[in-house]
């Protein structure tokens, strides 16, 4: 692996998206604040928007890095580069999760802190966590789309996919005994049910990106 | 002999409606290669082949002393390569295109570049989205140039220019070229475009390299003989007859083998001939394809 050429094709990219990162970095400070200071109805609102903002970017930063490269025909520029495919494919992983990991942590971070912070609901923790990791799961899902069929309708479809899931998966980890038993009670559980879906998700961010490489690195014409 | 830059050797690609076959292609270091076909004859093909972007069925590829694909980023450490599909970043200036270029290549002639900005009369600060095509296709040299390549691979970069945009693209080009000596190989499938700058030609057709000799030699060994036959007198046998035209007592032979002695022959055989004519590279060209593809329909 060429690191060097790597880190040369992630600063590119994050130099392209700059605007988009700054414009979702106001957005998400101003829902973290809306969720902060808003009321109960500012509460949700806020969450509301952020998991929008989350969306937003990824679905901004995987269009513009992964498909916009080739609808913009500077695949070429790019692979006329020293570089290989893996080269290509590690810096576009690399780079679409550096840009939506910080936004997803502090979305994670702030609703975790809300849960904490407000008695009541402090049942909903593992939940909430469980929920955190499926939009990762989400996101790594289309960048995988993304990478392996550099087209518009199939990463959209994946994207349209991964926000479905988000609604199935959070009703079956909400009927799961382990978890959904005290979710909305006062008091922290952390069962060991929570615990296996949190590995099923982790495992599944890991097939996903390594069948993305896989593939890759048997794909035969790259432009 | 010359040290090869490129060697293609019973390179194979199958496709669903189209396949390259038995490619051999050598191309001798310190020259320039012009690559003539027809839009779909395998140009393209041949060319990512040779990038390592795509990867051969069956056959081997060295470049620069690389087995393409397996060494296919080492190998672009030394190419500079132009294709006509190719766009820069329009949001991004000439300039940003230059600075991200330059760390990755060791040679990279920052000095060599502004020669080159100025000689193409392109500013450096200008988007590429306010660029016009031509302007483009010259930043898209540029940028190839100034990383002073070993092997420059240029994939019809005329394509789609304006004939004004077009000679002022090859004339920059050539001057450019004469700065130093290179290897290059140039596609297109205007062979005005190539006669101008190569002093080496290879045709494809549908797949198959179809023709490949040095420019002068090619220009050499093809000739038109216009004979004048009396009633009695057969057309003449002569080596190397791609083509027979006219009407039957004023044949028209296009030859790939002329050689002077070739009209004492006729001469000899009953046949005035009446001129020698020589031939433009599209001639060759068009008189090689049609011949080609006259010998597989038969």
């Amino acid at each position: 692996m060429n690191y060097s050429m790597v880190k040369s094709l992630v600063l590119k990219d994050w130099y392209f998206q700059r605007k988009a990162i700054l414009l979702c970095l106001g957005g998400g400070i101003a829902s973290l604040a809306i969720v902060a200071f808003g009321g109960k109805v500012g509460f949700y609102l806020g969450l509301v928007l952020l998991i929008t903002i989350l969306i937003v970017i990824a679905a901004t930063v995987v269009m513009g890095t992964l498909v916009g490269e080739r609808d913009n025909q500077t695949l070429a520029f790019v692979m006329s580069l020293p570089i290989s495919f893996r080269d290509y494919t590690a810096a576009k992983m690399l780079v679409n999760l550096l840009i939506f990991i910080p936004f997803w942590l502090v979305l994670t971070a702030g609703s975790l802190g809300l849960v904490l912070a407000a008695p009541p609901i402090r049942g909903l923790f593992a939940f909430t966590v469980i929920m955190a990791v499926e939009i990762l799961v989400s996101t790594c899902l289309m960048i995988a789309v993304a990478l392996v069929t550099e087209s518009k309708g199939w990463t959209t479809s994946a994207m349209i996919a991964g926000n479905l899931a988000l609604d199935v998966v959070g009703y079956m980890v909400a009927h799961i005994p382990g978890i959904g038993n005290g979710m909305f009670g006062p008091v922290v559980h952390w069962r060991p049910a929570a615990t296996v879906s949190l590995i099923v998700e982790f495992a599944l961010i890991a097939l996903m990106l390594g069948g993305a490489f896989f593939i890759q690195s048997r794909k035969r014409e790259f432009i | 002999m010359n040290e090869l830059s490129v060697q293609f050797d019973g390179v194979c690609k199958r496709y669903a409606h189209f396949a390259l076959e038995d490619i051999h292609l050598e191309l001798p270091t310190g020259s320039i290669m012009g690559f003539i076909g027809a839009n779909g004859a395998g140009k393209s093909t041949t060319i990512r082949i040779l990038m390592g972007l795509v990867h051969q069925d069956k056959g081997s590829v060295q470049v620069l002393g690389h087995p393409m694909p397996a060494e296919q980023a080492a190998a672009k450490f030394d190419i500079g390569f132009v294709s006509e599909d190719m766009r820069l970043y329009g949001a991004a200036t000439l300039a940003w295109h230059m600075d991200f270029l330059k760390p990755i290549y060791p040679r990279w002639d920052a000095a060599y570049a502004e020669v080159l900005a100025r000689r193409f009369d392109l500013k450096p600060e200008q988007r590429i989205k306010g660029l016009s095509h031509g302007q483009r296709v010259k930043a898209a040299l540029l940028l190839a140039l100034a990383r002073r390549p070993r092997l420059l691979v240029l994939d019809e970069p005329t394509t789609g220019l304006d004939p004004v945009a077009r000679v002022e693209v090859l004339g920059e080009l050539m001057a450019a070229l004469a700065d130093e000596e290179r290897t290059i190989l140039f596609s297109s499938h205007n062979t005005l475009d190539v006669e101008q700058i190569s002093d080496q030609i290879t045709f494809i057709d549908r797949g198959r390299i179809i023709d490949s000799d040095d420019k002068e030699t090619f220009l050499d060994r093809w000739r038109r003989l216009r004979l004048v036959l009396p009633p009695d007198v057969a057309v003449p046998h002569l080596p190397g007859v791609v083509e027979v035209g006219g009407s039957g007592r004023l044949p028209v032979l296009t030859t790939n083998c002329f050689e002077p002695a070739m009209v004492s022959v006729c001469n000899e055989l009953g046949a005035t001939v009446q001129a020698v004519d020589t031939m433009t590279l599209e001639e060759i060209f068009l008189a090689n394809v049609h011949s080609r593809r006259e010998r597989v329909t038969a």
